[in-house]
């Protein structure tokens, strides 16, 4: 079954095509990398599937339904969950503040208004089982301004892993990361659940080819090449076009 | 959070029992000084609520006007009661906040102030003009609310200034609960990060909406209380000087602390009052303080206060308040 799907996807800038006619299909439970060179047009296409953005043409399918005219809002309520590349939290609240909130919105119940917060014990559960999931258990109580850079961006990645989606959209979760916390976020998403639908755009090729099953190698805005981790090492395109003297380390 | 909230709480706390020490022995003049701020007290608590969802208004004096207007029109020119009118007061407030919160929230930051602000000078010039409730001259004879069912003569001062305090601490407490309820955690979050709350699924414009809302009913609550409080409705109570001085009495006493805005009207009424009769140029004298005020304490009094103890308590493990 396909998950996520994009059919001749247009975004145009002014004069600048940033994407041009992407058509790619995600299946269920794949896990897809999405690379190319800086300006590839790598994040507006994130920001196309996510709903942060809307196409000039063509169509985006969740799970078969058209998607296209649905806002970042609207998708996140029905399983097009996003990271973002720089880290984007409530920076005053606590680590179980900051997943429970997001708890607390997939379920739908921030429209209470009588009872206090802290009384929703199912809400309080699951932030505690996402924090153990991207290992920040330690931390729960920390507000997030306070943690190192490498915790907030585990939160980051938590926060939307706390809208249980169906499909994930991670944004350079290790940039600019330590090679410890990159070596801590590597196995945080090798571990995320198999069922899972992750799209990811990363630079790190040893996380790509360890994590991916399936890369789509993006440059100006057109989808040079797609296959198989081991395919695109092959690739003399890919060779040629992106990797250049990079291509040498795979 | 948790040691923030004792010292709110605590704050709350001394500020009530002072208002009720004040009140149980001020004398007539004293008394009316106290119904005054503790009205203040609850229009600062309807723009601190508003300013929970990351939204600050400068033109709150409209919404003000619309209860008192309302509660003035339905009393004096309609003759309905003044229970039905107070109701109608509050329900008008909120709907005319909700009408204007349909294009007004659509514009954020500075925007927002600037529309909130156009918007009250325009019902200001309306009713500056208005005949019916007599114009630029105002309008005298605006009966206060009966509760002798109970055995309270609210045109007593003591009575009504009692009455005043206990009003502005049901809102103050009322908030107190809304602001720790998942909704009021969704609309502080909005606060922090609006288009986080967004990507995660949370229709921030509607969640601002809602705040405004309540924001107005609280407002126009205000402002009936206030024409109850003087007897007489003037169009000053719309102009913009009266959106200033709630925004003043609330970053004195510290924006988005709740129990700030009644402590920075207390500050704001006394303080004008102690300066208007014994110094000449009293505005200027009243300006200086407050630029003293937000230079020593930027996040107002109980902002101070709760930076003050958050750096004396222990980094303790499960309260996480660190500044």
């Amino acid at each position: 079954m396909i998950a996520l799907e994009t059919r001749a996807l247009v975004k145009s800038f002014g004069a600048i095509a940033v994407t041009q006619s992407v058509s790619l299909a995600f299946e269920a439970g794949s896990r897809t990398a999405l690379i190319g060179p800086n300006g590839a047009g790598k994040t507006t296409y994130f920001n196309l599937l996510a709903g942060n953005l809307r196409p000039d043409s063509g169509a985006v399918l969740l799970e078969g339904r058209d998607v296209t005219k649905l806002d970042a809002t609207s998708r996140a309520r029905i399983g097009v969950s996003r990271s973002f590349q720089r880290n984007n939290l409530f920076p005053e609240l606590t680590v179980r503040e900051n997943l429970a909130l997001a708890c607390a919105l997939r379920a739908g119940k921030t429209t209470r208004f009588w009872r206090p917060m802290r009384g929703l014990k199912d809400v309080a559960g699951e932030a505690a089982e996402v924090a153990a999931q991207v290992g920040l258990t330690d931390v729960l109580d920390t507000p997030a301004r306070a943690m190192s850079y490498g915790s907030q961006r585990q939160l980051e990645v938590a926060l939307a892993l706390a809208l249980k989606p169906r499909v994930l959209l991670l944004d350079e979760p290790t940039s600019g990361m330590s090679p410890q916390e990159t070596a801590l976020m590597r196995g945080l998403i090798g571990r995320l659940p198999r069922a899972l639908t992750i799209v990811i755009i990363e630079h790190d090729m040893d996380i790509v080819l360890d994590f991916a099953d399936h890369i789509v190698v993006l440059d100006y805005g057109k989808v040079l090449d797609q296959g198989a981790p081991a395919a695109i090492r092959a690739s003399q395109v890919v060779r040629e076009r992106y990797l250049g003297e990079g291509g040498a380390r795979l | 959070m948790a040691s923030g909230n004792l010292v709110r709480g605590l704050a709350g706390v001394a500020l009530l029992a002072g208002a009720l020490t004040g009140q149980r022995f001020a004398g007539f003049f004293a008394q009316e000084l106290i119904a005054e701020a503790a009205i203040l007290g609850i229009f600062t608590l309807s723009l601190d609520f508003l300013a929970t969802c990351g939204l600050v208004s400068l033109g709150h004096a409209g919404l003000l006007g619309v209860g008192a207007y309302l509660f003035a029109g339905l009393t004096v020119l309609s003759g309905l009661p003044p229970a039905f009118a107070l109701a109608a007061a509050i329900a008008g407030g909120a709907l005319a906040a909700f009408v204007v919160g349909l294009f007004a929230i659509r514009a954020q930051g500075a925007f927002f102030i600037m529309v909130t602000l156009a918007l009250a000078e325009m019902f200001y010039a309306f009713v500056f003009r208005n005949r019916a409730f007599n114009g630029a001259d105002g309008m005298g004879g605006i009966p206060r609310l009966d509760l002798s069912r109970i055995g309270v003569d609210l045109n007593d001062p003591q009575a009504f200034s009692l009455a005043a305090i206990c009003v502005c601490a049901a809102v103050w407490l009322l908030l107190e609960l809304v602001c720790a309820s998942p909704f009021g955690r969704a609309l502080d979050a909005i606060r922090q990060n609006p288009h986080r709350v967004a990507a995660l699924g949370g229709r921030v414009y509607l969640y601002r909406l809602a705040a405004f809302t309540s924001s107005g009913a609280l407002a126009a609550l205000a402002g009936a209380l206030k024409v109850q409080h003087t007897n007489f409705l003037s169009p000053d109570l719309v102009s913009w000087f009266v959106s200033g001085d709630v925004l003043i009495a609330t970053v004195i006493g510290g924006l988005g602390t709740l129990v700030g805005g009644p402590l920075g009207a207390a500050i704001l009424v006394f303080l004008k009052d102690a300066l208007s009769s014994n110094v000449g140029h009293w505005y200027l004298f009243l300006g200086a303080v407050f630029a003293f005020v937000a230079l020593a304490m930027p996040r107002g009094v109980v902002g101070f206060l709760l930076a003050f103890f958050a750096r004396r308590s222990p980094p303790a493990g499960n309260t996480g308040d660190a500044p």
